[in-house]
């Protein structure tokens, strides 16, 4: 007995020692993402102190968990001044009025001057912009260059049913035995990501631009990039791995696939020796067409907010500008910097042109298809409404039975879009 | 009889063995994977044993904790091994805490005849009836207000709210097994209740008391919900923030994470281990002979 | 159970005691829990969600009975009850049978025992990639094995469809929630005294009268304590739900948990969230209540 008590006592005597340990406080900007190079951020934060005299300190959070932390750090009165923010729930940020628009502060229109339109929709929500990009890009499709080869397929598909015939043909000639992978897993940045892509590659859209459900219509471009899918699960040319699975693209490095539309970031990875037993052999293409479409994606942006617990907002404006604009000597030094150094895809229009951002991203992805397929992106202003994230939530359940062939997609499209109705006409949309 | 005992010590060892691959195995194989090449994991079929043995991450998170900022490796591998300090602290100060109040309490639920004796034991449990999900916002709220957030003190006290309904339920159901005879026998010499508890019941209670003990200790080092909403910066994190901190969003290092999920392992094992020979105590089995 | 010698000294009534005795726990817990327990009833008779700011109203039960008449709250019920179920009597069975083998002697017993504690302490997000890992339909460990061993004959995507997602998410949940109940049984082991064993084996007591007649009427407290807490943790889950499925695929695995948790944090309709919550709080409080009463007091009769 005697034994067990000095033990819990030295416990708790040598953790009130290690607790007890002086907090540190801070009173420069806080600025708060996901950990992702934290080192180089806190940098970039040094030059930002030097450039203006503003102290800022970088409190970054588990990336899986950041929404769900920055939710609880909103409601209860958030200590950060500036966040990271991914464009699938900006609206939703906006609407509680959590993150501030810029619009109208000073040098904002100089600055969004510099960006595409598609870029700046996405950070927009009823009207205002609410920050500057962080990093952004479209979806692409990689493929695997040794397995077409193996299969004796000599260029990459440009129609979806050009796809699943090379699939086929991959698949008879032994190389791998599902080549199609697709994320189709519930989530955000999964399901509906994937079905937005192969609708727009279909000449479609979810919503006109006065948010009217089109997905459900029949023979609607989502009916048929849905049955493609459905059928092509049946045929065991989609890997099932695609409804489980939350990082598919490790599997493009493990050798077992040949296609996957993939954000397109992921292809520095999937050819970096180091990580990928395929490196060298991971190819970008146009996202294939359908109905005489040549493609068709998604963009996607990352962006810097000002939140509502910003104290100093002009230090707060200056911070943002800072990371996702152009420093005091007038360069957009941050997005290079990612650019150049981690192949974060950029927006600002004279990145396009650096002949250096150019040579160093083109180890790993062809630039100029790249910068080809952001034209095919569509807009997307639905995804910018508030309730957005109520009917996702709610979609991916009935979209997966579609999928799996346990439900009949009538009943659920009409239900669906009869959701979605409902939550619009709620909202006054 | 020889051969009955060989036959038993049989049985016991491949039980055992089925025990130690069902457990231990998937976490051998974390292990094997935190010595390898990041491509490495991916290979078809698995590749079993590291080869060569790649000691990087290991490396990187003792070298960040000793050095600091000078040893150039990653921000997470840095404040790693620093987090185990909140940790520690959390998890002891939580079970011995929980330990020491739980066993009080369960001590009148246990052997004491009064009225809402039934509402005081489901009262307890009830509070731990409706998930932490929906009572987190609130609790960040209030921590918030009253300036508790971003401090470890404040993850003791909910980590023990939470975890001392558990204790105090399994301590009443134990003191329960504890003969009536030998308290009798302690009151008729003239012992009050608390000496009662003090002299007779406590010490007959060492396997439950430690079971209660390991219990809190590995849940509340192992809570991560709390822990992630209530800190604001690293003075604060304690080792599941900064195990998750290495899921970073873009390239993802998977053997990272794993090494640091073994790395963590390792303190809540130690606890376990110094702790739990007190459940095997033969105390009162022998103090019932007499 | 009561003790049968009468009040020795002066003393405080039985209830005085209790309070006295009870008072730091109550406390500890009431000062934690009462206020953001208060503010989740408060939320859960209120429309309120955060994305539309200014229009928070009382709506008294509107909430409870939106949920108990819309099967986004039965079916998730079901799914919860389905894995609560196979959990338990998962856990129950493979940790009884541990905790049986950990309480005979034999050399290395500690290591064993030490071991076993092991998935319980591996970090939760650690614990996700481990069993994507196990499972992955491509490179898995259990793919592997299993063809290896002969039982399937091509790889599977193990969480892709029913039953089979449901039964490794519980295989999963049990690996990781088997080492506390087995500590909880092998405490509750290690009070039955050897000598009763002793004249039963005296008595010419098989292994299985042994265990039938002595172990499990004396084990019952424990594990009536053991099985009231699996079922509370099991009906609660959610973790593993979040990084092993999501709720898919096509909503086989969306248990309560799951939709508080998307109510709450995705939508940010607090009063849903909150209001779902209570249910199923009060479900498991119920159940509670009723296995302890079977349980637990036929033990003291």
């Amino acid at each position: 007995m005697h034994r067990i008590k000095s033990l819990f006592l030295l416990l708790t005597v040598l953790s009130l020692l290690v607790g007890g340990v002086a907090l540190a406080q801070d009173d420069g900007l806080k600025l708060t993402g996901w950990p992702y190079e934290v080192d180089v951020v806190t940098e970039n934060l040094g030059r930002f102190t030097d450039q203006t005299g503003h102290d800022a300190v970088f409190l970054p959070f588990p990336s899986n968990e950041y929404r769900d932390k920055m939710v609880a750090s909103f409601v209860a009165g958030t200590e950060f001044d500036v966040a990271y923010v991914r464009d699938s729930y900006l609206a939703e940020w906006a609407a509680a009025g959590w993150i501030l628009p810029i619009s109208g502060l000073e040098g904002a229109d100089e600055l969004l001057a510099d960006l595409p339109q598609g870029i700046i929709d996405q950070m927009s929500y009823e009207g205002e912009v609410y920050g500057l990009p962080y990093y952004s890009g479209t979806q692409v499709l990689a493929y695997n260059q040794a397995h077409l080869d193996g299969a004796g397929v000599m260029s990459p598909p440009e129609t979806w049913d050009e796809m699943a015939e090379q699939a086929q043909a991959i698949k008879d000639a032994g190389v791998v035995e599902h080549p199609i992978l697709m994320e189709l897993r519930s989530g955000e940045n999964y399901l509906l990501r994937s079905l937005e892509i192969i609708t727009a590659a279909h000449g479609g859209r979810f919503f006109d631009e006065n948010y009217n459900p089109e997905f459900h219509l029949p023979d609607s471009p989502f009916r048929q990039g849905l049955e493609w899918i459905k059928t092509n699960l049946e045929a065991g040319l989609i890997d099932p791995a695609s409804l489980t699975n939350a990082e598919v693209d490790t599997l493009m490095m493990a050798g077992t696939n040949s296609f996957m539309a993939t954000t397109d970031y992921t292809l520095k990875a999937m050819n970096d020796p180091e990580q990928s037993n395929e490196a060298g052999n991971i190819k970008n293409a146009l996202i294939p067409g359908a109905n005489d479409q040549r493609s068709g994606t998604i963009g996607y942006v990352r962006l810097y907010s000002i939140t509502n617990g910003a104290e100093d907002m002009d230090a707060a404006w200056q911070l943002v500008q800072f990371l996702g604009g152009k420093d005091a000597t007038g360069v957009y030094y941050v997005p290079k910097r990612w650019a150049l150094e981690f192949g974060l895809g950029f927006s600002p229009a004279p990145l396009y042109e650096d002949e250096e951002v150019r040579n160093s991203i083109s180890g790993w992805i062809d630039p100029d298809l790249l910068n080809e397929q952001g034209n095919y992106a569509i807009s997307r202003a639905y995804r910018f409404v508030p309730f957005f994230s109520d009917w996702e939530i709610g979609s991916w359940g009935p979209l997966q039975a579609i999928i799996l062939g346990e439900a009949d997609p009538d009943d659920v499209l009409n239900e669906l879009a009869e959701e979605w109705i409902e939550l619009k006409e709620d909202w006054g949309y | 009889m020889q051969q009955r005992a060989r036959l038993r010590l049989a049985v016991i060892y491949i039980g055992a063995a089925a025990v130690l691959l069902g457990t231990v195995g998937p976490f051998l194989w974390l292990v094997s994977s935190s010595f390898q090449y990041e491509r490495q994991l991916l290979n078809i079929p698995p590749q079993w044993l590291p080869n060569p043995i790649v000691l990087d991450s290991y490396r990187e998170i003792f070298e960040g904790a000793v050095l600091g900022e000078e040893s150039g490796v990653p921000y997470q591998s840095r404040i790693f091994l620093r987090s185990f300090a909140n940790s520690f602290f959390v998890a002891g100060s939580v079970a011995a805490i929980a330990v020491l109040v739980g066993a009080y309490a369960a001590y009148p639920l246990a052997r004491l005849t009064f009225r809402g004796r039934s509402v005081l034991l489901f009262g307890i449990l009830a509070s731990r009836m409706i998930p932490a999900l929906s009572l987190a916002i609130p609790i960040v709220l209030v921590a918030k207000r009253i300036g508790m957030s971003d401090k470890i003190v404040t993850l003791v006290f909910i980590n023990l709210s939470f975890i001392l309904p558990y204790v105090i339920w399994l301590l009443q159901s134990y003191f329960k097994t504890i003969p009536i005879e030998l308290e009798d026998a302690g009151r008729i010499d003239g012992c009050s209740r608390l000496q009662v508890v003090h002299k007779i019941i406590l010490p007959l209670s060492l396997p439950g008391l430690t079971s209660a003990g390991i219990l809190a200790f590995l849940l509340t080092w192992g809570e991560f919900l709390f822990a992630l909403l209530l800190s604001e910066t690293p003075a604060s994190y304690t080792s599941t923030v900064v195990v998750s901190l290495f899921a970073t969003d873009v390239d993802v290092s998977f053997v990272s994470i794993i090494t640091a999920g073994v790395v963590s392992v390792i303190p809540p094992i130690g606890f376990a281990l110094i702790f739990q020979r007190f459940i095997i105590s033969g105390l009162l089995s022998g103090s019932l002979k007499g | 159970m009561q003790s049968k010698i009468a009040e020795t000294r002066k003393e405080l009534p039985q209830g005085m005691l209790a309070i006295f005795f009870s008072a730091p726990a109550v406390l500890i817990i009431a000062a934690t829990i009462l206020v953001p327990f208060g503010m989740a009833v408060f939320l859960s008779l209120h429309n309120w969600n955060l994305k539309r700011p200014g229009r928070e109203r009382f709506i008294g039960l509107e909430n409870y009975t939106d949920w108990l008449t819309d099967s986004d709250f039965w079916e998730p019920l079901r799914t919860t009850f389905t894995f609560a179920i196979g959990a338990v009597i998962l856990i129950l069975a493979i940790s009884l049978l541990i905790a049986l083998l950990l309480n005979e002697k034999f050399p290395g017993r500690g290591v064993v025992r030490a071991m076993l504690l092991v998935p319980w302490a591996i970090p939760s997000v650690v614990n996700a990639l481990l069993w994507k890992w196990l499972l992955d339909p491509n490179y898995g460990l259990i793919n592997a094995v299993f063809l290896e061993l002969r039982l399937i004959d091509s790889y599977q995507a193990w969480l892709g469809n029913m039953p089979g997602v449901m039964i490794w998410l519980v295989i999963a949940y049990s690996w990781i929630h088997i080492p506390l109940a087995t500590l909880l049984l092998l405490s509750g082991l290690q009070t039955i005294p050897g000598d009763i064993y002793e004249s039963a084996i005296v008595d010419g007591a098989s292994v299985w009268q042994r265990f039938a007649f002595i172990t499990l009427p004396l084990l019952r407290p424990m594990l009536s304590i053991v099985i009231i807490f699996e079922m509370i943790f099991a009906l609660k889950v959610f973790d593993i739900i979040f990084v092993l499925t999501a709720g898919g695929p096509a909503d086989a695995t969306n248990v309560l948990g799951w939709t508080i948790y998307t109510e709450t944090f995705r939508k940010l309709d607090f009063g849903a969230g909150s209001s779902i919550a209570m249910l199923l709080g009060a479900i498991t409080l119920a159940l509670a209540i009723l296995f302890y009463v079977f349980l637990d007091k036929g033990v003291e009769q």
